[in-house]
């Protein structure tokens, strides 16, 4: 049985679009393989088919609906749709040229690599994790996660609810939130007056 | 400016019309529905049990708490999703995993392939999450999403209520926006939507007013009474301290059905057994 417990919305496909226009990227072997194969003209069509596969998979639209909403012609819509996944290897050999049949199958590809969690998403982020940590902002991180919901400004007592027993460079977060002066009327000022508490 | 798109000739509806027949519940409540057929033979209509709620509706199941509605909506969603038939959850009372169990208990009391059900029920958790119950746009967005993955025909959503328990006022927008998506998306459809203990029994009436039946295609309302006095005890042949539930149609645009109040009873493994019309057994002079 299954459940959705989460909102389908155009946030969401947002956020799907870019994960397969990155993935379609990752595919194709990164962007510099692109560079080099001189195949950057065709990104855009590949950004317009990643909204298509997108819109048409989570947001159910009809393809009128997509093409309307995307500005482009419904014939496009449906020559994205109808691609077959397999040309993409033979475009890339340079036996196939038409561009959106390509990025159509390509874009399906890397949603169909998304559902089934082939595309290292969890990986990247620890990467992302592990690389902020490398440069000494991994806390930031951490802040900003913990703070997600409160409504700024904030005082003291609502930071400490939520961080208490953190440490940044050996720091106790209640000895570092203790000199910082209130109310903190945004993330961005927070994150501010945390790094200067902490530089020396 | 003129909207050509929503004017139609009375013969252009011909093919749009659907066909009315029974989506079957899995409970009596199905032959209280009625088809009536012109028989050619003998020159006369006839008559018959409709088989279910009428394809294509959307019916709005209230009653105070504890008169088994969400049983009923449940024993309904079994019932058809173990046919095959799939079905659109959304559960905005019961967190997903009480409503799994609870599901998978009907199936196996009704003898029902629960594998079958498990595969042709998607639920929308909006019990969990407030922006399904607070944004329309969210929650449609998702059921059209769900509706479309799984290719289903009947949606259930428990409670009504339960989306606009704190804005009343927007009862109506609501329901009708959801009666509209449904009609959209050809889907069968059991609304549940609650009483308040203020609300009489005999009306349609909920919460939100008459918001919900006014809207939508038909009206079941189940109803319970604690038997209190000598009176009430005659009247049900029960004892005093007993419970006598009560089911009744109230009203649906779409076909003929019973007007009778038929006694139904909660099984001890949670299903709902409707009996007799209460005519037939209610003693008293």
């Amino acid at each position: 049985m299954e459940v959705i417990g989460k909102p389908v919305n155009e946030k969401n496909i947002d956020s799907i679009a870019e994960r397969i226009f990155h993935e379609s990227i990752r595919i194709l072997g990164g962007l510099r393989n692109l560079v080099e194969y001189r195949n950057l003209t065709w990104l855009p069509s590949l950004a317009e088919a990643a909204y298509v596969i997108a819109l048409k998979n989570e947001s159910i639209k009809t393809n009128r609906e997509i093409a309307e909403y995307l500005g482009i012609t419904e014939q496009t819509v449906k020559n994205i749709l109808s691609a077959d996944d397999n040309r993409v290897m033979e475009y890339l050999k340079g036996e196939a040229k038409e561009k959106e049949h390509i990025a159509g199958g390509l874009a399906k590809l890397a949603y169909k690599a998304i559902k089934e969690h082939r595309d290292n998403l969890e990986e990247r982020i620890e990467a992302m994790e592990e690389g902020a940590k490398s440069l000494g902002i991994d806390w930031a991180v951490h802040v900003l996660s913990s703070i997600k919901g409160l409504s700024f400004p904030v005082r003291k007592e609502e930071l400490l609810e939520r961080l208490r027993g953190y440490k940044i460079k050996g720091k106790d977060m209640e000895s570092i939130l203790n000199n910082l002066s209130y109310p903190i009327n945004s993330p961005a000022e927070l994150l501010h007056a945390i790094r200067e508490s902490i530089k020396d | 400016m003129a909207m050509e798109e929503y004017v139609f000739e009375l013969q252009e509806l011909k093919n749009k019309a659907p066909k009315i027949f029974g989506i079957p519940t899995g409970t009596k409540l199905d032959e209280m529905f009625y088809a009536v057929n012109y028989d050619e033979k003998q020159d006369k209509f006839i008559k018959k049990p409709l088989g279910g709620i009428p394809y294509l509706s959307v019916m709005n199941i209230t009653g105070i708490p504890d008169t088994g509605k969400s049983l009923l909506v449940e024993q309904f969603a079994v019932y058809q999703a173990a046919r095959n038939y799939p079905v659109l959850f959304v559960t905005v009372e019961s967190p997903a995993h009480f409503l799994y169990t609870s599901l998978k208990q009907k199936a196996q009391v009704l003898g029902l392939d629960f594998e079958k059900v498990e595969e042709n029920v998607i639920v929308i958790d909006a019990s969990q999450n407030a922006e399904l119950r607070e944004n329309m746009n969210s929650l449609l967005d998702t059921m059209a999403y769900a509706i479309k993955k799984k290719n289903t025909k009947n949606v259930v959503i428990d409670s009504v209520t339960g989306l606009y328990e704190h804005r009343e006022v927007l009862a109506r927008q609501i329901v009708r926006q959801l009666f509209n998506f449904l009609k959209k998306w050809n889907q069968t459809a059991l609304l549940v939507s609650q009483k308040r203990s203020s609300q009489s029994s005999e009306t349609a009436e909920a919460a939100g007013g008459l918001a919900v039946a006014h809207i939508v295609d038909g009206t079941v309302v189940m109803d319970k009474e604690i038997i209190s006095s000598k009176w009430s005890a005659s009247l049900y042949h029960k004892k005093i301290g007993e419970v006598v539930r009560t089911i009744r149609i109230d009203g649906c645009r779409l076909v003929p059905h019973s007007s009778d109040t038929y006694i139904f009873e909660i099984t001890d493994t949670g299903l709902i057994d409707i009996k007799e019309p209460l005519s037939k057994i209610a003693g008293g002079d």
